[in-house]
């Protein structure tokens, strides 16, 4: 075995370690303990990627050398690889971002425990995609709920404590179906690693025993994540979440955290379930349809919010919804146009919520449309980064989002049932985001109501200029150069199978 | 260096545009002369190729996004009727422009997205496949929006609102007709005759028809298809020269010319033919030609009259298109060029009145011809050729497209024929109503009203004038310009 | 062909007249001088055409418009009479207008105007395909327009708006027809008999028919055939008399030339006998001349009395032709002329009296014939040939219209024909010769003492004379113009 091989479990730990290091550690030191380790777990990520690229296959690693069927392993292909790599980017590039709002919204005691709580996550969510066994899978989700909710609350004003408690109610719900339908798993195949539970459930298939509690696994799992990664109609923790924290942990929640309940949810159905059963199993249809409803819905109580934090958060109930509803067309090509839709929306939703703090910045920080009239002149950076963003979210050429609304109407042509319904949705769903998206835009750059002083542009961090610039980058890679990643995908969703 | 000559006029203005957001304010006589640089600079290279290389070029790939999705640049016949007369446009609209933005705030803005638009307009007309062509009509409306924003006012902010849900709305059921081209044809490339494989699984004949019919109104926006229209007489806020080559040419002219793309060059006219999808989008173009022109009798605000008037002479292109046959593509081109100078011409004409006079209304302009002499008889030419009265380029293409209507025959070529000949008398109502008061001012109007009002200078001037001449030249002689269009059509032309 | 240049000269010529006196307007020149240019050009434009029109059957090509519009120029019987006719009355009226536009402004406008559409008829006249008809029938029409609007006031102007609208909705009724019958070979040169292309139409009847029947309605509007005939008592009466004249006595045989030209050189006769559109059409224009006549008779504005009286004369033509016969289109020929000049005589009188008192209404004109005798004595007889008593130009046209009625085999309209004609001439006595009467005889009460005369000049009185004496002449001296129409006739029948 390759040195390389290694790395996913030294990411997994290297992280969890720092976690545990900053808590003796001072702000700014864990600050950068943080942002080293997070540069670290992209290097090896890359490395994971470019070997798996290399050999064309995946490979599984046992942690702790506990044999099957009892062990803890994790397993890491193109998609894992592909997947944490874009994760890291994401993450460094919000935590850049956010960076001075981190020091002036946290308690200057606390900020150590931030970084904790980032490293927390970073961990549980590279576990989460690099797992191999239901019950690793579970603990990990539960580590990155309390670091989640650890992130909404440390702003500690009134609007975080009950968004963390909304949150955790969710959270906590979804997590408990996922640990039902685990045991049910359990019971009805004895396994909790990955590949010996699919042999057995494909004999229970086969056998056609157990018709009844396979579905209800299939059912439980598929909600219980869906709760956690906020699909219509159980988004109601999202606006508040978002909407509130501090810049970094929103961008971080709203691009990573629920993705990664999504990306197990995928790997679950693939390396578990086995997708052919969970297709014929109609509860994809049921994704479906509560994916095309979430775009709908999503954009439509966009629409109608006048905070523009509140509109950028429910325009990720729209954008989750496209990602259920590529999963529910039950295609591998829906399947991959999901994915790559993880990684649209991940770089174009933390650059919007980047970028809109910078506008924020420039007017007296508030985040109203009115106040925010003209700031794009005051924070070019930002504003050209917010626009960008919102051009993507609509589907412009070159960006990211056209790449993949363009996959996602290529999978529906392709499900004749399915087809006229998405894309529909699609055309329907691109206008209001343009609604939304776009009036904003306008009214940025629209005159102010009052003056503001020439100071007010100097308000504005170099880091979050720079970290905008780096977001339009990655989108722009995303959008013109999506080929390569686009066959990482295909590459990646045929070794699950 | 043929490929080099189709993509640089297509780069060099957008590069330019942004460039010029670098030079500072304060220096706000070199915009002009930069602007006029950059364009003079992109026209003499479109005239390069289509005078020189044309045939030989295969065509210029710039990048490819994904798979099939490559830019890609060639210019065929459609492509050099499009071009060459955008490349003709321009620099005289840029001349215009100069003296009617001299003393504006945010000149270097205007300039700057005003070459832009130049750049990405040609990029609609080279594109060699409909990605690329979907690319630029994106980007049309990203840079043409700041245009539509630029006073700032109220009314500016909602009519540019509008137009981009519109726009963007628009684009999103063109792209659905992407998807469906990428999917079932043989290649994106346009290609005479269309480009659909029925040998590709799962083609079934209806669901491409619906894609084709959303796709069409998709288009069907920018090119103000009723019911989708309604942004084109709220962007007349707009400064006269961005009304006149933007709302009147350069971006509803690229819809019309999308839609022709689109017919047939991606799905085939052929296949079309006598389809329910046929009659349905000849049907709306119908309903917008008798809309637009009735409605352009109804306003009196002058701008907006004539945007109404845009309305309806671009459902005539379509009329044209939609008729599914060379005749009918040739017809719809004569018409996209022909009304392209009558109506830059009457728009720069009004502009002119409302930078000289400060009148907006049609009911102000009682004696304004006496006034203004040059300026209303190039007026007044336009109006003529607009309503279709022989001897002016306007006659020439109604002929075609009436031709090519009877051609199609049956109760919807009677039709055709009758609607364009209702529009054509509302025409003449709305554009003769304006002269008669121009010249025959009611008695007893005040005449030192219009005390120190007098021609613009040269720099708006000219370019009405020679829009004019244009069209009295087209009226005349169009022979040569019209083999050309029915090669084009016919496919001989590449 | 052989190409023969001189036929421009007549076209062109006063165009050119016409855009040079309209420059002349801001010279600094004597009125006098400005007229004899005016002057000049219409003696001129006389000469060169009748120089054109003794040249015999030729024809000239201009320029190739499109493919398949050429515009080209030929000379036939039919294109001698209207451009012989027009060209003769322009002169004429041309003097009154040179007295009569004095107490008017803008002279040099109304001039060059006036001197434009003389080309543009004549340019109609030789017009040797319809598409080429069809581009000078433009020009005619806003070229005259300017005539309608001379005197600028809200009224004037709205019904120049109207007539303009009328005549574009006319001549794009007419395109509509030009539209649907160029693929059948309808947009070649004019040939007496029809030049559609039988192997084409055939199976094609209803669209045929359809077409003809617009484009009759169309150019029909021109010559005030209802149901499009609304502009025509608004829009004569308010331009200046000698316009109104002209107007009313020209260019509304313009719409006929082009009907006649349409139905007779394009479709051919025989395609539209005993077909729905010459019993529709027969029907409009027994409605026209019935209804014009009644309208004319309840009028009291004099010259608004007129129009109604030209809308019912035009429809006289129109009727003749609509008959597809030979005799009734001699008549119509005939009538042609006839009631050119007896209109063009009404309307100068009727401005010769406002343009002396300023009196605008019948009634106003009692013992006007005491005042202006030689006016009212041109205005009488005149009355009495559009009546149609004999021995005057009008009974003969009348009478060959109501022959060829009889013998044209058209049931119900050979007779009801006649019989209409005859209740339209009692109506015509009914509306014109109250005039004569009270002006002549203005009864006992009529205070003698205010009486003054005021004839006008010379320049006014001698076009009228002329006229009147040409309407009644030709009443007993019909041969020539009977001649020409038999001739035309002949080869079309």
């Amino acid at each position: 075995m390759d040195f390389v091989c290694n790395f996913p479990f030294f990411s997994i730990i290297l992280a969890m370690f720092c976690g545990i290091l900053s808590s003796v550690l001072k702000g700014p030191w864990a600050k950068r303990l943080c942002l080293f380790m997070v540069t670290a777990v992209l290097v090896m990520s890359s490395a994971v990627l470019a070997y798996t690229m290399k050999t064309g296959t995946s490979y599984t690693y046992s942690m702790g050398h506990f044999p099957a069927p009892w062990g803890n392993e994790i397993r890491a292909g193109v998609l894992e690889a592909l997947t944490a790599t874009g994760f890291s980017v994401i993450m460094l590039l919000s935590l850049l971002g956010g960076m001075s709002h981190i020091f002036t919204d946290v308690e200057e005691t606390k900020t150590n425990l931030f970084f904790i709580l980032v490293d927390l996550l970073m961990s549980s969510l590279l576990a989460l995609i690099y797992t191999n066994d239901l019950f690793t899978a579970y603990v990990f989700v539960e580590i990155n709920t309390i670091a989640a909710c650890g992130l909404i609350m440390i702003k500690q004003d009134g609007h975080g404590i009950v968004a963390a408690i909304r949150y955790m109610v969710m959270s906590l719900l979804g997590s408990g179906m996922f640990l039902i339908s685990l045991s049910m798993l359990y019971d009805i195949t004895g396994h909790l690693l990955m590949e010996p539970a699919k042999e057995a459930v494909g004999a229970i298939v086969a056998s056609g025993s157990y018709e009844v509690p396979l579905l209800v696994v299939i059912a439980l799992m598929s909600v219980g994540l869906a709760i956690k990664s906020g699909l219509y109609p159980f988004h109601s923790w999202i606006p508040e979440t978002y909407g509130y924290a501090t810049p970094a942990a929103s961008a971080i929640l709203s691009s990573l955290v629920s993705k990664g309940y999504i990306f197990l949810l995928i790997k679950v159905f693939y390396r578990v379930l086995g997708y052919e059963n969970v297709v014929s199993s109609k509860v994809i249809n049921a994704l479906f349809v509560f994916g095309l409803v979430g775009m709908i819905v999503g954009s439509v109580k966009a629409i109608k919010q006048t905070d523009t934090r509140k509109m950028i958060a429910y325009s990720s109930v729209a954008q989750i919804g496209y990602i259920y509803m590529g999963i529910g067309l039950g295609t591998k090509a829906g399947m991959a146009a999901a994915v790559f839709h993880i990684f649209t929306h991940a770089a174009t939703k933390s650059l919007l919520f980047i970028s809109a703090v910078g506008l924020y910045e420039v007017s007296d920080g508030k985040a109203d449309y009115r106040s925010l009239r003209g700031s794009g002149y005051r924070n070019r950076a930002a504003g050209i980064a917010f626009a960008v963003g919102a051009l993507s979210m609509v589907g412009f050429p070159m960006l990211s989002g056209f790449i993949s609304k363009l996959m996602f109407a290529t999978a529906a042509v392709q499900s004749p049932h399915k087809m006229v319904a998405t894309i529909l949705g699609l055309a329907v769903s691109t206008i209001l985001n343009a609604i939304y998206f776009l009036r904003l835009v306008i009214s940025i750059y629209s005159p102010a109501e009052r003056e503001y002083g020439a100071d007010m542009s100097h308000q504005a961090s170099r880091k979050l200029k720079v970290a905008s610039l780096l977001f339009i980058i990655v989108n722009l890679v995303l959008g013109l150069f999506s080929q390569p990643i686009v066959n990482a995908i295909d590459a990646g969703l045929s070794m699950f199978v | 260096m043929n490929q080099l000559l189709l993509v640089a006029p297509v780069l060099l203005p957008i590069a330019g545009g942004i460039l010029m957001l670098m030079i500072p304010e304060k220096e706000a006589r070199v915009h002009p002369i930069f602007t006029e640089l950059i364009v003079l600079a992109s026209s003499a290279m479109i005239w390069a190729v289509l005078f020189t290389g044309r045939e030989q070029g295969n065509g210029a790939v710039l990048f490819s996004m994904a798979g099939n999705l490559k830019v890609f640049f060639r210019m065929d016949g459609m492509g050099a009727v499009f071009s060459g007369l955008v490349s003709v446009l321009w620099p005289l609209a840029t001349l215009y422009a100069f003296e009617y933005m001299e003393g504006d705030r945010r000149g270097r803005e205007f300039f700057a997205f005003y070459t832009m638009t130049y750049g990405v307009t040609l990029g609609i007309a080279l594109s060699g496949n409909l990605v690329t062509l979907y690319l630029f009509y994106e980007l049309l409306t990203l840079v043409t929006f700041p245009l539509v924003l630029h006073d700032r006012t109220k009314e500016a902010i909602r009519a540019s609102r509008k137009y981009l849900y519109y726009s963007i709305g628009g684009a999103a059921f063109a792209f659905i007709g992407l998807v469906f081209v990428l999917i079932y044809g043989s290649t994106a490339d346009f290609t005479l005759g269309g480009v659909l494989n029925k040998g590709v699984p799962g083609f079934d004949t209806n669901v491409i028809l619906f894609m084709y019919v959303l796709a069409f109104f998709g288009f069907g926006v920018k090119a103000a298809l009723f019911p989708v229209h309604s942004w084109l007489p709220s962007v007349s806020v707009a400064p006269t020269p961005v009304t006149a080559l933007l709302h009147a040419v350069a971006v509803v002219k690229s819809g019309a010319f999308a839609i022709l793309r689109l017919t047939y060059f991606s799905y085939g006219a052929d296949f079309l033919k006598g389809t329910w999808a046929h009659y349905v989008v000849l049907g709306a173009v119908l309903v917008t030609i008798v809309y637009g022109s009735t409605m352009a009798v109804k306003e009196v605000h002058f701008k907006r009259r004539l945007a109404y008037s845009t309305i309806s002479n671009l459902s005539y292109v379509l009329l044209g298109a939609v008729m599914m046959s060379a005749a009918g593509m040739a017809a719809a081109l004569s018409h996209l060029v022909f009304h392209a100078f009558m109506k830059i011409c009457s728009f720069f004409c009004a502009g002119a009145v409302m930078h000289q006079a400060g009148r907006n209304y049609v009911y102000e302009l009682d004696g304004i011809g006496k006034k203004m002499p040059v300026t209303l008889a190039c007026f007044t030419i336009a109006g003529l050729s607009l309503t279709g009265i022989p001897l002016f380029a306007g006659f020439i293409s109604k002929w075609n497209i009436a031709q090519a209507a009877v051609g199609l025959g049956g109760i919807p070529g009677f039709l055709a024929a009758g609607v364009l000949l209702y529009s054509a008398l509302m025409t003449g109502i709305y554009m003769m109503t304006v002269v008669v008061r121009a010249y025959f001012p009611k008695e007893g109007y005040d005449e030192t009203a219009l005390d120190g009002v007098k021609e613009p200078g040269w720099r708006m001037l000219t370019p009405i004038v020679i829009f004019a001449a244009v069209i009295l030249f087209f009226g005349l002689y169009s022979r040569p310009l019209f083999h050309f269009l029915q090669q084009t059509a016919g496919g001989s032309g590449i | 062909m052989e190409q023969d240049f001189l036929l421009l000269l007549p076209i062109f010529f006063p165009m050119a007249a016409g855009i040079l006196t309209l420059a002349l307007a801001k010279a600094k020149m004597g009125r006098k001088a400005k007229l004899t240019v005016v002057f000049g050009a219409l003696v001129l434009e006389l000469l060169f055409t009748i120089l054109c029109l003794m040249r015999g059957d030729v024809s000239v090509t201009l320029w190739q418009l499109t493919d398949t519009i050429r515009i080209s120029f030929h000379v036939d019987t039919i294109s001698r009479i209207f451009a012989g006719l027009s060209v003769s009355v322009w002169l004429l009226v041309g003097c009154f207008a040179f007295s009569y536009m004095s107490h008017e402004e803008h002279e040099e406008r109304f001039f060059g105007f006036y001197l434009i559409v003389e080309g543009a008829l004549t340019a109609l006249s030789f017009a040797d395909n319809m598409v080429g008809f069809y581009v000078f029938f433009e020009v005619m029409t806003f070229t005259s327009l300017p005539l309608v609007l001379h005197e600028m006031t809200k009224p004037a102007i709205m019904a120049g708006l109207k007539y303009l609208f009328y005549s574009v909705a006319g001549a794009f009724m007419a395109l509509f027809g030009i539209f649907f019958l160029a693929g059948y070979g309808a947009i070649g040169s004019f040939q007496a008999g029809g030049i559609l292309d039988a192997s084409a139409t055939a199976g094609h009847e209803g669209l045929l028919l359809a077409s003809a029947f617009m484009m009759i309605i169309g150019f029909g509007t021109k010559a005030g055939m209802f149901p499009m005939h609304g502009w025509l008592p608004t829009a004569h009466p308010e331009a200046p008399a000698p316009a109104s004249a002209v107007l009313s006595g020209v260019i509304t045989k313009m719409g006929v030339l082009a009907v006649i030209r349409v139905v007779y050189y394009v479709i051919g006769p025989d395609i539209l006998r005993r077909t729905w559109v010459q019993t529709v059409w027969m029907i409009l224009t027994l409605t026209t001349i019935f209804l014009g006549s009644m309208m004319a008779y309840k009028e009291k504005i004099m010259k608004k009395r007129l129009a109604y009286s030209t809308v019912s004369q035009v429809s006289y033509i129109l009727f003749g032709l609509s008959l597809l016969h030979p005799a009734a289109f001699i008549g119509a020929i005939a009538h042609v002329i006839f009631h050119s000049l007896v209109k063009n005589t009404l309307f100068l009188g009727a401005g010769a009296i406002i343009y002396k008192t300023g009196k605008t209404k019948v009634a106003e004109l009692r013992g006007i014939g005491k005042e202006m005798p030689v006016t009212i004595w041109c205005f009488t007889l005149v009355s009495i040939t559009l009546v149609g008593i004999p021995p005057t130009s009008g009974f003969v046209s009348k009478w060959y219209l109501a022959t060829g009625a009889l013998s044209s085999g058209t049931g119900v309209f050979s007779w009801l024909g006649p019989v209409i004609l005859l209740i339209s001439a009692l109506l015509t006595a009914g509306y014109l010769l109250p005039v004569t009467i009270h002006g002549f005889f203005p009864g006992a009460d009529y205070d003698y003492g205010s009486l003054e005369k005021r004839e006008p000049s010379a320049l006014m009185t001698v076009p009228m004379i002329l006229m009147t004496m040409g309407a009644v002449a030709l009443g007993m001296f019909p041969g020539v113009i009977l001649n020409a129409a038999s001739a035309a006739a002949e080869l079309l029948f």
